[in-house]
């Protein structure tokens, strides 16, 4: 086995290593140099297409059909796409590894999953007119320059909302580069444009010059953690500046006159030019190493380092990880290199095994760490085993140690090692794989149809499977042409038992492809009601959708429905439909409560609901302007229940709401002042304050207004416009029909016995109220029923102490006459004394 | 696996906060926030203006006020998703502003809680969707207090039982299955009422579905995987439909809390009060603490009033409202005295023992004292002008009658009393009170009586409240009696099981509703809310938790029984409520209308639930018992039930979740009509 630093570089004080990942990739009659080549990150499939503005030659017709074909990094075709659709200005992929093509005309399709299925949407802010130049993608959108230097920009791929950035200067770019929303302060997308000697720095709401001076720029590069920038300058240099323009960090001259094709960095610390088949590796400080190809190279960048193309191989270059340095590193005298070293010893059965670990006692946890860390670095399978076996040895020696961390790297690496097998071509390195998750890996295999693997490693990882199902069942459903039944009966067979798997994707997938009984036949086995219900409408299953609306409780969902049956079928059978459904016809009778009237109208006439259908007319009545029209509305709403028994209450308070109005109308011509759309009540009350009585009483009597409320609005009124002289001679009648007291609570039973019994008196109340106490007391001797001490205190509630004292001196109270006198004041103090006088006299 | 906890209003609230905040610091640069009226004070629980600002707010608008001006660029809206009318509103916004300004705006939608179907259909019809940028706010229950959750939906009352929109129960549901997520599964789900089963039944179909949910959604990550099981640490969820006890809210509430909503109206843990109330020297301690959202902003029309307005913040970080808030009334004058007391004596104390340390220690406590002193002027100011109202005519008329009525008494001279406060002319809320409070206790008004108050009521009202009544009458509220069993409700149809009415003579008796001896200083018994009368929902909560504690009350009804404290009664059987759900209650659960739930929850992998059950051992940590108030709780209720929640002991406690605080006034009040038929 050959050593890991093998292939290492030394590039100033750091190694870089280049691993040959696959060999014979590409057929050996692909011209690379006349094909763009676009890479997914995180190992993911390779897009190439040939590029329209390099000549070919001519072959056959058959070659020269454009397709964009996806390979796997080990060069597997996996989809073809043939493309007729315009000149391709930007081929990207997302982190989902959704591939994104951009066409002249600012076209955009997505296709979100590897098989050809895509979504279109267009960029519109003029790329139409002016053309999409060229595009710059990061993990989650993409941003397109415009024929006319304007920048559009897409945020996410999930309700694409292209928007424009900021307008930059005309001049001709001569390269741009991007600095993804994750990294910029603003969090939103900052491009960066190299235009004349200086780069402008343009987001959505302003376009910034950095005045440099080193221009004009041939490649602008931005590193992944959008920390750094490396610029190419015309005369042949690789300026490395932080990304916020304040320092220079490194210099490098490439001494080649030709400007280099392509510009990128691997990982965060490296930056790698090329030209057509060589390349420049150049690290921090300016220092660099060559590396010289046969043939054509194209630079694909991912977060931790960069793969490169020929037609032959694909390797990947990359810093060497830490754990590996220290481990492998010819000379280190690491504890993780001797701990190496000892299992080493161990299986030449040499006791400098155990030297050696003696050596490294003190460090030896750490050692293990580290070994178990460079195995996960490690693409070679005979290396990651020695390494988890130092491990696992080290560990052994150990008297605490978690072994957690080694049980969870040997699985992982079981994983990778599978992915990366040629036949899968996923050559994911071990941070690249934290960073995308085991779910996402498994998503890739599921869009590549490697579903057994998916299978496997969802359950060795206790992952959830149904995805994997569900795309299986879709992609049986597209491609089989067996029998509906059949197909059906098989998929569920299959599926039945699995948790969680969603039929409404599957039948979706068959809806799809034309095949709307399938695709209804599968629905049945959905267990989410509500997820039923698109799919149902499209394929005009309009009831049953509304029926599963309602079943999933979703009030919005039910809305979605009736809105869009209201829209196709006629009223009356809409009505039928919702008749049945009583939480369908409430929700339309709220929606239509704010919109429209004129529907419930119909609803409520269909449904014979007359007293809803005269309310509603009712409403219209209170909302009319002019008294004509009210009175028309009020007119049809008795009109409305005119036939019917049930409602002849009704009907006669909406003739009175008309008489009144009528009334009120001639008060308003009589007297000039407002009355309509008061109440009987207060018109009573304004009829007696503004001294009308008699109108009044004949207000009372043609409503019928009992006595008693009469007296209360007369009493009330009275005291409001502080009539004190009729009030007296209503205090002169013999009785009063509200009392001229009222007791309330004398016949409550024992249950609220401990409650106040309250007693009322109210006229003394009213007139006192109203700041009479004159008048007040004159009511006092009326309340025959009170107890002295009530009379007492209403007494001294009208500041008659002595009268007061008088009541009490009847009921020979002296301790009442003693508080009283402290309230006293001038003459009546004396006259208190004298009661208490007369009663301790005797 | 995520890690089962038990509820935690801190967390909640912080989550609320994050997204919010996360969501506006997706808009980039300065913007203008149009928020829904009925969403300002929900967001002014968790988030202050400041906070706003410093997320590059730069003006805040209330979307029914119609005036955002075109001074920034971005233009974000805060808006409920749920209804039409709301949706609409954020259309013609859009376009106005469209129309107005000269430059180019960017509009952001965050539909609260949830992106809707028929709003993105709205938008498409009003030629608008394809330039705003949507995203949800999940925002569901918000804590108001530690144990008080609410999902602050103010119509919910009004579209449940009045509209039978069921929105608020489908809402309801996803909030309970967040809180499920967090908490893991309620192991058992009891519930009274039709609305309640229908939630029931939502929230299992909704676990069902979870499986699959959770599996189709490609942002899901590792392992959220909602196999749940169920929670170690909530015993039951308790759903108490609104429906099943209308008339607790109609009874006007006793304690300091509930009076301080029955006469100034708590909203959103704040209270408006003239400021002619408070004196004219606003303390500045009060006002500083929480200026919330819609207080401190000038652009704001509801707060246009603050002139003479003063907002007082109402709530667990106030020095001395916890304990008083949900003290019987009587009680508040003796309470405040002797804080007033002991205030002055430890502000005396610095004069007696005058040693450096002991100064230094006073001095660190200082601004405690002060914070206290505020407090205890605020709430002497409030309680004084509470005793105003308590003190006159009406109000103890209206007790009376609401007493009468709900202690089974005399009909006939309640409704003498009802006419002449129609007479008098007092709020038309009020007597619609004691109206429904009637037809809700004795299953509607006799016809005469019905036809009678209708003309009355009429007569001094105005014809308009045709409507109002016809209103109530759907809500069920106030109908007459014969048309009981079959009133216009098309809902009542659906739930089997369920019956018509609540027989309430008998459920008086067996639950104990009403007891004649209420201490409300040292009270005993939750009656002591509304001196006097338990509010049926309470009950039948007790009739989980508290088992034989309320089996001795039906049982026995002399006072001794009573006079035991529940809680050592409560503890003695029972060992697991959960086991047991409504047992022993079944007879008079069956004389309450509405369904009756009762469902055991077991998690998906039987393994895993006793694996986990293994590990925690056989001895049961602290168990939180979920109430959920379906169409809203009252203030009287919440007490009541911490007044419950006191006495269970071993460490267990309620927690109250609810659409939305209501109140007497708010429930017939959504039935009112405000307009007349004057001609203007």
């Amino acid at each position: 086995m050959s050593k890991p630093t093998a292939d290492w570089e030394r590039v100033g004080d750091r190694f870089y290593r280049k691993l040959q990942l696959y060999t014979s990739v590409f057929d050996q009659d692909l011209e690379l140099e006349n094909y763009v080549v676009a890479g997914a990150p995180f190992s993911g499939a390779v897009a190439i297409y040939r590029d329209e503005e390099k000549l070919y030659t001519y072959r056959n017709s058959q070659a020269a059909k454009p397709t964009i074909d996806i390979y796997s990094c080990a060069g597997k075709l996996i989809h073809r796409i043939s493309w007729d659709k315009g000149t391709i200005k930007g081929l990207g992929w997302s982190e989902e590894e959704k591939l994104v093509v951009v066409t002249s005309d600012g076209t955009v399709r997505l296709y979100h999953d590897l098989q050809g299925d895509f979504i279109p949407f267009t960029l519109g802010h003029g790329a139409e007119e002016h053309g999409v130049n060229s595009c710059r993608f990061w993990t989650t959108g993409f941003v397109a320059l415009l024929g006319n230097n304007q920048l559009v920009a897409v945020t996410r791929y999930e309700e694409p909302r292209p928007s424009l950035l900021a307008t930059p200067p005309s001049d001709e770019v001569a390269s741009w580069s991007i600095i993804p929303p994750a990294y910029t302060l603003s969090r939103s997308v900052e491009v960066l444009l190299a235009i004349g000697k200086s780069i402008m720095v343009v987001d959505a709401s302003e376009a910034e010059d950095r005045m440099l001076e080193n221009g004009p720029l041939r490649h602008v590069g931005v590193s992944p953690n959008g920390r750094f920038i490396a610029l190419y300058t015309d005369d042949g240099k690789v300026w490395v500046i932080s990304s916020d323009f304040q320092n220079r960090l490194s210099e490098y001259d490439s001494r080649v006159k030709t400007p280099p094709k392509d510009l990128q960095w691997c990982g965060n610390n490296a930056v790698v030019l090329a030209w057509e088949d060589e390349v420049h590796l150049i690290g921090p400080n300016g220092s660099a190493t060559k590396y010289y190809y046969d043939s054509f190279v194209h630079l694909v960048p991912d977060i931790d380092g960069l793969r490169l193309f020929t037609n032959d191989v694909c390797e990947f270059l990359q810093k060497v990880p830490e754990p590996s340095e220290e481990t492998f590193r010819l000379g280190s005298t690491s504890p993780a290199s001797v701990l190496l070293d000892a299992v080493d010893q161990l299986e030449k059965k040499s006791p400098k095994a155990d030297d050696n670990i003696q050596l490294i006692r003190p460090n030896l946890d750490e050692a293990v760490d580290t070994c178990i860390r460079a195995a996960g670095q490690e693409f070679s399978i005979h290396w990651q085993k020695q390494l988890l076996r130092a491990a696992s040895y080290g560990k052994s020696v150990l008297d605490l140690y978690s072994s957690d961390d080694f049980v969870d790297m040997s699985s992982t690496l079981r994983v990778l090692n599978a992915t990366r097998f040629y036949e899968i071509g996923l050559p994911l390195t071990y941070d690249q794989y934290l960073r995308l998750g085991p779910e996402r890996l498994v998503n890739r295999l599921v869009n590549r149809a490697e579903y057994l693997l998916a299978l496997k490693i969802s359950e060795y990882l206790n992952l959830p499977t149904d995805r994997i199902y569900v795309h299986w069942a879709r992609q049986k459903v597209r491609s089989s042409s067996t029998q509906e039944e059949d197909l059906c009966a098989e998929i569920v067979t299959r599926l039945k038992d699995k948790r969680g798997i969603s039929f409404e994707e599957i039948a979706s997938a068959a809806f799809e492809e034309g095949r709307s009984a399938l695709a209804t036949q599968l629905l049945e086995h959905e267990p989410r009601a509500g997820k039923q219900v698109p799919l149902l409408l499209n394929a005009g299953e309009d009831v049953r959708a509304l029926d599963k609306a309602l079943e999933s409780g979703d009030t919005d969902l039910v809305m979605h429905v009736l809105l869009h049956l209201k829209k196709k079928v006629p009223l009356a059978s809409f009505f039928r439909t919702i008749n049945s459904r009583p939480v369908a016809s409430a929700l339309v009778e709220a929606t239509a409560m704010d919109s429209d009237t004129e529907l419930l109208k119909d609803l409520y006439y269909q449904d014979d609901r007359r007293v809803d259908g005269s309310n509603l007319l009712l409403a219209e009545a209170i909302e009319a302007k002019e008294m004509d029209k009210k009175m028309d509305k009020l007119q049809s709403a008795t009109r409305y229940l005119a036939d019917a028994k049930e409602f002849a209450f009704q009907v006669k308070a909406v003739e009175e709401t008309q008489r009144l109005l009528k009334m009120q109308e001639a008060f308003e011509k009589d007297l000039g002042d407002h009355y309509t759309g008061l109440s009987v009540n207060e018109t009573i009350f304004k009829l007696v304050s503004s001294g009308n009585v008699k109108r009044s009483l004949k207000v009372q009597s043609e409503f019928k207004v009992g006595e008693k409320v009469y007296w209360w609005l007369r009493l009330r009124a009275l005291v409001g416009r502080r009539d004190w002289r009729e009030l007296e001679d209503m205090s002169k009648n013999r009785k009063s029909p509200i009392g001229w007291e009222v007791s309330f609570g004398t016949n409550s039973d024992a249950l609220v016995g401990r409650m106040l019994t309250r007693s009322e008196q109210p006229f003394f109340n009213e007139i006192l109220g109203a700041g009479n106490s004159k008048l007040a007391s004159v009511f006092i001797p009326k309340y025959t029923s009170l107890t002295p001490q009530e009379r007492v205190d209403m007494w001294t509630k009208c500041g008659l102490i002595v009268k007061a004292g008088e009541e009490a001196l009847k009921v020979k109270d002296v301790r009442m006459l003693e508080e009283l006198r402290g309230k006293a004041t001038g003459q009546a103090v004396m006259e208190i004394e004298s009661m208490i006088g007369q009663l301790t006299k005797r | 696996m995520a890690p089962q906890s038990a509820i935690d209003a801190q967390d909640i609230t912080d989550k609320a906060r994050r997204d919010l905040l996360h969501l506006l610091e997706g808009v980039r640069g300065k913007k203008n926030l149009v928020i829904e009226k009925s969403l300002l004070g929900p967001i002014g629980l968790f988030v202050k203006f400041s906070t706003l600002q410093e997320y590059g707010v730069d003006r805040l608008f209330t979307l029914e006020n119609r005036n955002v001006d075109t001074s920034q660029r971005n233009v974000v809206f805060l808006v409920r998703g749920e209804k039409a009318r709301q949706v609409q509103a954020v259309a013609d916004q859009i376009k106005q502003v469209r129309r107005e300004s000269q430059q180019a705006h960017e509009f952001h939608v965050f539909w609260v809680p949830r992106r809707t179907l028929v709003s993105d259909q709205i938008l498409e019809e009003n030629g608008v969707l394809g330039e705003v940028n949507i995203a949800e706010c999940p925002l569901y229950l918000i804590p108001l207090e530690p144990d008080l959750l609410s999902l602050e939906l103010e119509d919910a009352f009004s579209d449940l039982y009045l509209r039978k929109d069921p929105t608020a129960i489908f809402l309801a549901a996803r909030a309970l299955m967040l809180l499920q997520k967090q908490t893991g599964l309620f192991p058992r789900i009891l519930g009274k009422g039709d609305n309640a089963k229908r939630l029931a039944d939502l929230l299992l179909r909704m676990r069902s579905e979870e499986d699959v949910e959770a599996s189709a959604d490609p942002t899901n990550t590792y392992q959220t995987g909602f196999g749940m099981t169920p929670s170690s640490t909530i015993d039951n969820l308790i759903i108490i439909d609104r429906e099943v006890d209308f008339a607790t809210p109609l009874m006007t509430q006793l304690t300091y809390e509930g009076l301080i909503d029955e006469t100034f109206g708590i909203a959103h843990n704040q209270t408006e009060v003239d400021s002619s109330v408070l004196g004219p020297s606003p303390s500045s301690q009060a006002s500083t603490t929480t200026t919330s959202a819609s207080s401190t902003n000038p652009q704001n029309t509801s707060s246009a009033i603050t002139a003479t307005k003063r907002k007082i913040p109402l709530d667990s970080t106030d020095k001395l409202y916890p304990t008083l808030r949900d003290c019987n009334f009587a009680v508040i004058g003796p309470l405040l005295n002797r804080t007033a007391r002991r205030l002055q004596s430890d502000y005396e104390s610095r004069h007696k023992d005058a040693s450096i340390s002991d100064l230094k220690s006073f001095v660190a406590k200082l601004p405690g004292y002060q914070a206290e002193q505020a407090s205890l002027k605020t709430h002497t100011s409030l309680a004084e002008e509470i005793m105003k109202q308590t003190r006159s005519d009406t109000f103890g008329r209206v007790l009376e009658i609401q007493q009468n009525l709900v202690a089974g008494g005399d009909v006939s001279a309640c409704h003498e009393a009802i006419e002449e406060l129609i007479a008098r002319d007092v709020k038309l809320e009020t007597v619609l009170r004691c109206l429904c409070l009637e037809s809700c206790v004795s299953g509607g008004l006799r016809p005469r009586d019905h036809d009678n108050f209708t003309r009355l009521l009429l007569h001094a009202y105005g014809h308009q409240h045709l409507l109002t009544l016809s209103s109530l009458a759907k809500t069920g509220l106030l109908v007459p009696k014969q048309a009981n069993t079959g009133y216009l409700n098309p809902m009542a149809g659906l739930a089997n099981g369920g019956n018509g009415s609540t027989d309430y003579g008998a459920v008086r008796k067996s639950l104990k509703l009403w007891s004649d001896d209420v201490d409300e200083q040292e009270p005993t018994g939750i009656s002591y809310v509304f001196s006097g009368y338990a509010p049926l929902s309470v009950r039948l909560v007790q009739a989980v938790v508290q088992k034989s504690f309320l089996a001795g009350l039906a049982a026995s009804r002399n006072a001794a029984a009573a006079a035991t404290t529940p809680g050592s009664n409560g503890n003695g059987k029972q060992t697991s409520p959960q086991a047991s759900g409504w047992k022993g209650f079944e007879d008079i659960l069956a004389r309450i209308k509405g369904a009756t739930v009762d469902e055991v929850q077991r998690g998906a992998d039987v393994g895993a639930s006793a694996a986990k059950l293994t590990l925690r051992g056989s001895a049961p940590g602290p168990k939180t018992t979920v109430v959920f108030f379906l169409g809203g709780v009252t203030f009287a209720e919440v007490a009541a039930l911490r007044f419950v929640g006191k006495g269970l002991g071993q460490g267990r406690r309620i927690v109250v979740a609810t659409t939305g605080v209501v109140g007497g006034d708010g429930v017939v009040g959504d039935a009112v009509e405000r307009r007349g038929f004057g001609v203007k």
